[in-house]
This record gives C-alpha cells, structure tokens and sequence, in this order.
C-alpha cells in the first residue's frame, strides 16, 4: 500500500496525516502541488490513493480531476472538491437533499443584485463563491454598504467576484458548530466560540468540544452525503429559533484546534479512511 | 515627422496659432472645444492620446504646437503624455504638476491644507488594521474614497464597523497596491446637494448645485445641475482651491456643512460641463478657449522677451 500527499506546505495537518501513515506502517509520499507536472491520460503511477491537501481550491480541483481520469482514487473525489469548494453549487446540493441552509440568492449584476438585497432586507451576508478562513465575507446591514461592496466586487474583482451570492445573516448565539464527517461517520465536532460573526478559528474563533447530538449527526451526515461524501467538515448555524442550517462544506478541513477539544485522532481517521477507499478502488 | 498622430483637426488656421489638444474619446465637451477655437480662427490637430506613441527623446512636436490643451480622460495617460511633451518644452494647458496634484486626492488635500483652503478631515493609512483602528476612533460614519478616480467610482460611505471591515478587505484583497493606500474622510451630511464651480484662469466662470437624493451627488451619477449664485465666498474659496493645486482650467467641488461651512472636496483637472449647461447660461467652452489662447499669447510675450 502507497499512499500520496498532494499539498502545497506541509501544515500541523498534513504532518498529523504523514504520522498517522507511518503508525499505520503505509509507505506515504508527499506530492508538491508546486512541482508535479500532469499529463491528461498518463497520470501518476506508484500510488494506491492520493489524499488531497492542496491550500489553492483550484489546484485541488483540477489535480483531483486529472488524477481521476487516470483511474488514481483521491480523498476528496473529484466530485466531493467541485461541490464543496464552490459555495453556489454546496447551496443547491444541499437544497437537493433537502438538507436546510441558510435563504440564499443569486444575481449577475450589482443593479439586480442590490435590488435581491432590499428585497431580502438587511442584514444579509454576501460571500465569494470560493475562498476559504472566512476571506471576503461581508455582513451588510445598509443600502450604503451593499452599493459599495457590490461595487468594489464589480469592480476590483476578476469576473466570479460579479456572481454575487448573497444569503441571509442567521443570527448566531456567539458559536457555531464544525463537524467533521469521514466516510459516512460523524466523528467529532466543534463549537467555534467568536464575538465576531465570522467564528472561523483562523480569524481568531475558539474551540471547544461539542457534544454530537442526533441532530447535528443526522444533518451533518445529510450534509456530507449531499456533497458525495468523503472526508468533509461541515458548518452548522444554530438558528436563534433553534434549527440547524448547514452553512458550508470544507473538502480540505485544517483541523488542528479540534484535536484537543475533542480528544479525537481527526488525522488517524481521514487516513484509516484514505486506506479503505484505496481497498476499495484498486489504483494502478 | 510623427506620422499617424493627427487625427481630424481644423485644416485651417495655417497662421499664427496652433495647438494640440490631446483626446481621448470625443465627449459633447470636446466637440465644442474644437467649435470654439474654429470660431477664434485658431488651427489645432486632435491629438488621440490612443494612438500615441511618444519618443521620450526627441521632441518633434515642440516646433509644432504653441500649446496642448489636454483634454484626456484617463488620469494615467494624461499625466505621462503631458509629463513627456512638457520635457519636449512644450506649454500644456493643465500642467502635469496640476495634474498630478488633482488626479490624486491625497496630494489634493494636501495641496489645500498648505495653501489653507478648509477642506474636510482626512486620515491616510496604510494597512486594513491601521485604517480600521483610525475609523473606531475618529467614529462612524466615514467617508472611503480611492486615492485616484473620477465620477463617483468606488466611493464608500461606512456606517459601521462590519461595513469597514468588508470595505477595506475587499480593497486589500482584490484592488491593487493604490487600494491600499486607505483615504479615510469624515461624512459631511450635506443638505441634498454640493456646489461645483469652474474656474478658469483667475476667473470663476460658474457655479452650480449638483442636487442628489444620494450622498453621491456626481452628475455622471444622477446628481442635478441647478444653477447656484456665485457669492463672494464662494468665488473666493474657488480661485484659493484652484490657486493651491497650481492652477489652470479645474472645476472645484464644494460642500456645505450643516453649521454653514464651506469646505473645498476636490478639484478636477479635466472637468466635464455637459451637465452644468443644463443650468448655466455661459459659453463655458468658449471661456476655455479664450483662456488657452491667452496662455500662448503671454507665453510668446515671454519667448520673445527673453
């Protein structure tokens, strides 16, 4: 059994990844996003799974599709990285599935997109179609920030910075909940705790356990599955009213805050479930 | 010989005077620019700054032309163009050290507080974090404003502090290095409407209100033109705008404050007019044309003097 690192820097993550191989006696690899060159057919040899880590959406993307067409079995799919990477499309599949999320519209021109928010009514949030750690996220709570946002976009942005996705702002009771979903099973999950409504723990959102009641397993395994599966992390808002809507789906999680809280080997599970993909689908 | 710089031009006026007025697209402004030196009997080749290609070296055009009158619309442009042919000895009509100072609201304002014109409280950062930490302090709401740019474009009014944070990270993230320059103003909550005046040479050829139900009260923006008396401090305030930015043909923004203040905003080294006629009844492209060639009158003086 080999099995492949495609990443760009080698985080605490991937290191996690690299010992859980080792502990598990698996020859691993480290693939540099930054160095491999990949041909349209001929793909990559050596390799039983390659587990994708890569920090760019886009390289993630488009090496899990290369790969792919080679018959090489990556973790995430192909299929898992288009969706989950891509906050338009995570909204339908998650519409498709009936897994409940935040109300969300989409406009094509700042015009009709200011028009969608007043019909909203404010606050609503609008948010880059890709991009991760909370980038670009804006809370618009006036007719004054949605002209000057949607311009900058239009304006500043390359051409997808004019899909404007624009959802509404759930208020949040100070947290909101990541669950990390691999292979079907709900194996941990997080509060964020931030007094900024952006809680992502790369902008400064603190970590504690959280316990995984029937409902956040039920619509975090609704989420993952909806997306094609995998190994995801899902971000939940508690609703003030009390339901649960799944905001976004990770397929490159960083998880190294949620080890402590939650006493689990995060890494020793994406790679004990790398291994079983790669006994299921034979690479070359 | 500079071949395929002309484009269009009087074909007449073989006499005295000729100029060069450097162009970009033809606007209503341009048009009649060209209509009043045909009038005045003066020749001029239309120079398209689009098609220009200019040895840095040589300065084939500086026999050619008593004078270029720049009527260009990108800001860039204009002050490269102007900044070569005044290093070919050429007189420009706005100078490149008008322009720069004008196309650039920092060194406008600048310019204005040296030469003590009022304008409004202005903090310049360098960082997301450093112009957020100025916007806490100096209190919502503020005014963010890129360092260059006309008609309105990318001008933020900040309410709040989730609106400063989206503002400026999408300026870091997604504009270039000027975006980062953070041009941070109060918010003067002006009474439904601002006063822009043209001034030409020493002489304040209008005023008028740009009346708007919007903050952003710009004509290109939907602002009205309405025509507005032409008081002594308002004369007073225009020629002292257009005096500390070096002078020429500017149009100088004004605003009202609620206490009564008049405070300079802007001064705008290529202004257009097309709005303003609606409202005033002056031959605004004749003033200019009158005041161009008056420059190449008192700069002959000054050739032949020396």
């Amino acid at each position: 059994m080999r099995v492949g690192v495609l990443c760009s820097r080698v985080r605490v993550e991937e290191k996690l990844i690299f010992d859980a191989l080792r502990d598990r006696g698996v020859d691993a690899e480290r693939i540099d996003d930054d160095t491999i060159t990949l041909g349209l057919v001929e793909g990559i040899n050596g390799y039983d799974v390659v587990l994708v880590r890569c920090l760019s959406h886009a390289r993630a993307l488009y090496a899990s599709k290369l790969l792919d067409v080679s018959g090489l079995p990556t973790v995430n799919s192909c299929d898992v990285i288009a969706t989950s990477g891509d906050k338009l499309l995570t909204s339908l599949a998650l519409a498709k599935h009936g897994v409940p999320t935040p109300r969300t519209r989409v406009a094509f021109s700042t015009r009709s997109a200011l028009e969608a928010i007043e019909q909203m009514g404010y606050p609503v949030v609008l948010k880059p179609l890709n991009g991760s750690w909370g980038r670009l996220l804006a809370k618009i709570n006036d007719r004054d920030a949605a002209e000057t946002i949607l311009e900058h976009k239009h304006t500043l942005g390359g051409y997808l910075h004019s899909i404007f996705y624009i959802q509404e702002y759930v208020e949040k009771p100070g947290r909101d909940i990541r669950s990390f979903v691999v292979g079907g099973q709900v194996i941990a999950a997080i509060y964020r705790h931030a007094p900024h409504w952006i809680t992502n723990t790369a902008r400064g959102g603190e970590a504690t356990a959280c316990p995984i009641t029937p409902e956040i397993e039920q619509i975090s395994r609704a989420a993952a599955k909806a997306v094609g599966g995998g190994a995801v992390a899902v971000d939940i808002l508690e609703a003030l009213d009390g339901r649960l809507l799944v905001a976004e789906v990770n397929h490159t999680p960083e998880f190294r805050n949620s080890i402590e809280p939650t006493g689990v080997d995060i890494a020793g599970c994406i790679v004990d479930y790398a291994l079983e993909v790669a006994a299921m689908e034979p690479g070359r | 010989m500079y071949r395929g710089l002309r484009f269009g031009g009087s074909g007449y006026g073989t006499g005295k005077v000729r100029l060069g007025v450097l162009c970009s697209r033809i606007r209503l402004e341009e048009k009649l620019i060209f209509r009043a030196l045909e009038a005045r009997g003066v020749g001029y080749d239309r120079l398209d700054e689009g098609h220009l290609a200019l040895r840095l070296q040589a300065g084939g055009l500086a026999q050619e032309y008593d004078l270029v009158w720049c009527r260009a619309i990108s800001h860039t442009r204009a002050l490269y163009a102007l900044t070569i042919l005044e290093g070919w000895g050429l007189r420009m009509v706005n100078s490149s050290q008008v322009v720069h100072t004008c196309g650039d609201k920092v060194l406008t304002t600048l310019a204005l507080l040296r030469h003590n014109v009022p304008t409004l409280r202005t903090v310049v950062a360098f960082s997301a974090e450093a112009a957020l930490e100025v916007i806490e302090d100096v209190g919502y709401p503020v005014v963010l404003k890129p360092a260059t740019g006309s008609w309105g474009r990318l001008l933020s009014k900040v309410n709040d502090r989730d609106t400063a944070e989206a503002v400026l990270g999408h300026k870091a993230t997604l504009g270039g290095p000027l975006h980062s320059v953070f041009y941070i103003q109060e918010y003067v909550d002006k009474p439904g409407w601002d006063i822009r005046t043209l001034v030409v040479g020493d002489e304040v050829v209008y005023a008028m209100y740009r009346r708007s139900a919007h903050w952003i009260t710009n004509t290109a923006r939907g602002g009205e033109p309405l025509l507005c008396p032409l008081t002594p401090e308002i004369e007073e305030l225009s020629l002292a705008a257009a005096q500390a930015v070096g002078g020429g043909i500017l149009a100088v923004d004004l605003m009202e404050t609620a206490d009564g203040r008049l405070l300079v905003n802007e001064v705008n080294h290529t202004p257009e007019f097309h709005g303003a006629m609606q409202a005033v009844d002056v031959d605004i492209a004749g003033k200019m044309a009158d005041y161009v060639l008056q420059m190449v009158v008192i700069m002959n003086c000054v050739h032949h003097n020396a």
